[in-house]
């Protein structure tokens, strides 16, 4: 008897695209649910839209003209019939007002109450609320600083270097640093007006900044009655500009001890605000080995498959356990960590520019595969990157029985991955697995800033290799030409893309004839 | 006797010149100064990759056309190699032509906003120094000068949309 028929809901509106929209609705399916897909106009034939029961187009492109569009989301689920929504993450995981619209709708959101995404939203609420309950935060600033004076009173105290940051920001957005007070006025100046521009709010407070530190975040489940428990840790050290590039569990950082510490802080945090659901605790490990909240994420978070490698457990089949009120099924003492698992984001992004965004049409796709590897893919051959969203097209996911079997298995998976089209960062995945502090595990947030660079990052081929992929490109083009000339064979249409089948035959016959295999 | 015909292939880290040669049922290839190598190359997964014997080793080379004028993706072992493949004749065009491959030329790749030019005409540049700030995809992306130079003109005009291809900003490469 599947799961569905214990919920009060038969079908789910999964209110997101890419490469988490195919997680959710591949998890809904196993449960037996009916899965309702939305679409933007150049989602039609997204890798979500076709895995559905049922799609709804929402809108243009632009996110805030359809995936952003609560209303329009809520009015689609009642025409469907849908009794709850799963917001994924990023869009409107996080949105409050979307929340309590839902329930407010009599449908059921997946996720956190309505006022803990308003609480754990703002940063410096949050802060607040985590000191009274005893959890350590990073010295700061409890309230706004208006002025240069009270900030630079603030920072005395606190001690330099110290993070200006902007209570209603995220994602590494509406943070200055400064390291010397004579700067600190301008800075202030400055990061309220990104502030005020970027989320309409130039509340800033100071915080003392850590240098060098490890990003540490623990899976947490939360009942919605006040008992949570967690899923142990991801470290999630290797970031550009904050936006997360690699993870793994368990943290190659933490004695048992602070593992345990840090877990328990984390369910204390859950318990705090009678978390509902999942949700992470992030934190931030000093080089001394001290550690402080960050702030928790109230969603379903993109790295989700490292933990659920390690401990065998569900986070979506979780999700909707709580959410349909069945409460949490698993008890703490049942969820240990087995093995290791490192997830890679495999994004549209350059890294020999700066890892600008790439769009453009897939022409080639094959994803690793074998024994511990998951790939968590929202893309197909054929379809196009679109400019509109993120850059994250794919999470390579590989579990090794311990961390070096990890890494040998990512490398191995990694070299099978084939991507044709917009240009991608495997590359940057494999120059990772080469660097000492990466493979030691000592690898700071400062990873990429210090060791990266984008000249002479490439992962080198061994000669022979390197010989063969100049051959073959010198061999392919030469037999694309003999086909274009042969006598009878179809106009020439040099690599227009989507012209690929029609030369593809025209191509075997000319290499055939190339070598005399007629 | 050997039919040969030669080739240019341009990477992003520079050039290589490659001789395909065939003899009735044989195929070799020579790059740069090296051998003259025996090839056995098979087509496989239905025309997208080649499996090349070249002595021992079989290496599989994924392919697919990147554009119109010999531009082609390869991969071999996770490595994607973006390359331009041009017969003799159309490399020694654009030699005498003097088309460098460190073209000063910052151009959008995607379309986008322009947030800040970094730069002002006349000013010397270093490989690698960030010129424009262009805002696409939720994100906020730094383009840097591909060589050394002098700033010969700024099209770009921060505040405007820009397509793909536009040129931002030209560098007059400096010598050497």
């Amino acid at each position: 008897m599947t799961v569905a028929g214990r919920l009060p809901f038969d079908k789910v509106l999964v209110a997101n695209r890419g490469e988490i929209a195919v997680r959710l609705i591949r998890g809904l399916r196993e449960l037996g649910l009916h899965t309702v897909a939305v679409y933007s106009e150049v989602d039609r034939t997204a890798a979500h839209v076709l895995l559905a029961h049922e799609a709804y187009p929402i809108g243009p492109a632009p996110a805030a003209e359809s995936y952003l569009r609560g209303e329009r989301l809520i009015e689609v689920a009642r025409r469907a019939g849908a009794g709850a929504i799963h917001p994924g993450y990023g869009f409107l995981s996080e949105n409050a007002g979307f929340a309590r619209a839902c329930e407010e709708a009599g449908l059921v959101f997946i996720g956190p109450r309505p006022d803990t995404i308003e609480l754990m939203g703002n940063k410096l609420a949050a802060r607040r609320r985590m000191r009274a309950s005893g959890v350590p935060v990073i010295p700061g600033t409890d309230e706004a600083v208006r002025d240069a004076d009270t900030a630079g009173r603030a920072a005395a105290e606190i001690g330099y270097p110290v993070l200006l940051k902007a209570a209603a920001g995220g994602g590494g957005k509406g943070m200055r640093v400064v390291r010397d007070p004579a700067d600190l006025a301008a800075a202030l100046r400055q990061t309220m007006g990104e502030a005020k521009s970027a989320f309409g709010d130039d509340s800033v407070f100071v915080e003392r900044y850590v240098e060098d530190p490890k990003h540490i975040e623990v899976q947490v489940l939360g009942d919605g009655e006040g008992r949570a428990l967690h899923l142990f840790e991801r470290e999630c050290s290797v970031q550009r500009r904050h936006q997360k590039l690699i993870e793994e569990s368990p943290s190659p950082s933490l004695t048992p001890a602070l593992r345990a510490a840090i877990c328990a802080t984390a369910v204390r945090t859950a318990e705090s605000v009678a978390y509902r659901g999942a949700g992470t605790v992030e934190f931030v490990l000093s080089p001394a080995g001290e550690f402080f909240f960050l702030e928790m994420n109230t969603r379903l978070q993109v790295e989700h498959p490292v933990t659920e490698m390690v401990t065998g457990v569900d986070l979506v089949r979780a999700q909707l356990d709580v959410a349909g009120g069945r409460g949490l099924r698993l008890r703490q003492a049942e969820i240990t960590q087995r093995g290791w698992a490192i997830e890679f984001r495999i994004c549209a992004e350059n890294p020999r520019r700066n890892f600008a965004p790439a769009i453009g049409e897939i022409t080639a796709l094959m994803e690793p595969a074998g024994p511990g590897v998951r790939v968590d893919s929202g893309i197909a051959e054929g379809c196009r990157v679109p400019i509109h969203y993120d850059p994250l097209l794919a999470k390579l996911i590989v579990w090794g029985e311990d961390r070096p079997r990890a890494l040998a298995r990512a490398r191995r998976a990694l070299e099978e991955y084939i991507l044709h089209g917009p240009i991608h960062n495997i590359p940057f995945h494999l120059w990772a697995l080469d660097q000492p502090s990466f493979r030691d595990g000592t690898y700071t947030t400062r990873f990429i800033e210090a060791c990266f660079d984008p000249a002479t990052f490439a992962p080198p081929l061994a000669p022979d290799d390197q010989e063969a992929l100049l051959a073959a490109g010198a061999l392919f083009e030469a037999a694309r030409r003999m086909a274009g000339t042969l006598a009878g064979g179809p106009d020439y249409v040099a690599g227009a893309p989507g012209r690929e089948s029609a030369l593809t035959n025209w191509r075997r016959a000319a290499l055939r004839r190339m070598t005399g295999r007629d | 006797m050997w039919m040969k015909k030669r080739y240019l292939l341009r990477t992003p880290d520079g050039e290589h010149r490659a001789v395909v040669a065939r003899q009735g049922d044989q195929l070799a290839v020579q790059l740069d100064d090296g051998a003259l190598r025996d090839v056995d190359a098979v087509v496989v997964h239905n025309g997208r990759a080649l499996s090349l014997r070249i002595g021992n080793r079989v290496h599989l080379v994924h392919l697919s056309v990147a554009g119109p004028r010999g531009e082609v993706t390869a991969t071999l072992l996770g490595r994607p190699l973006e390359l331009t493949v041009l017969d003799e004749l159309h490399a020694l065009a654009l030699g005498a032509a003097g088309a460098t491959a460190g073209s000063g030329v910052v151009a959008a790749e995607i379309p986008g906003l322009v947030i800040e030019i970094r730069v002002r005409e006349g000013q010397t540049v270093k490989r690698g120094e960030p010129i424009v700030v262009l805002e696409a995809m939720k994100m906020q992306n730094e383009l840097a000068a591909p060589c050394d130079g002098v700033v010969a003109s700024v099209t770009a005009q921060a505040g405007r949309t820009v397509n793909a291809g536009d040129t931002l900003v030209v560098i007059t490469p400096s010598a050497g």
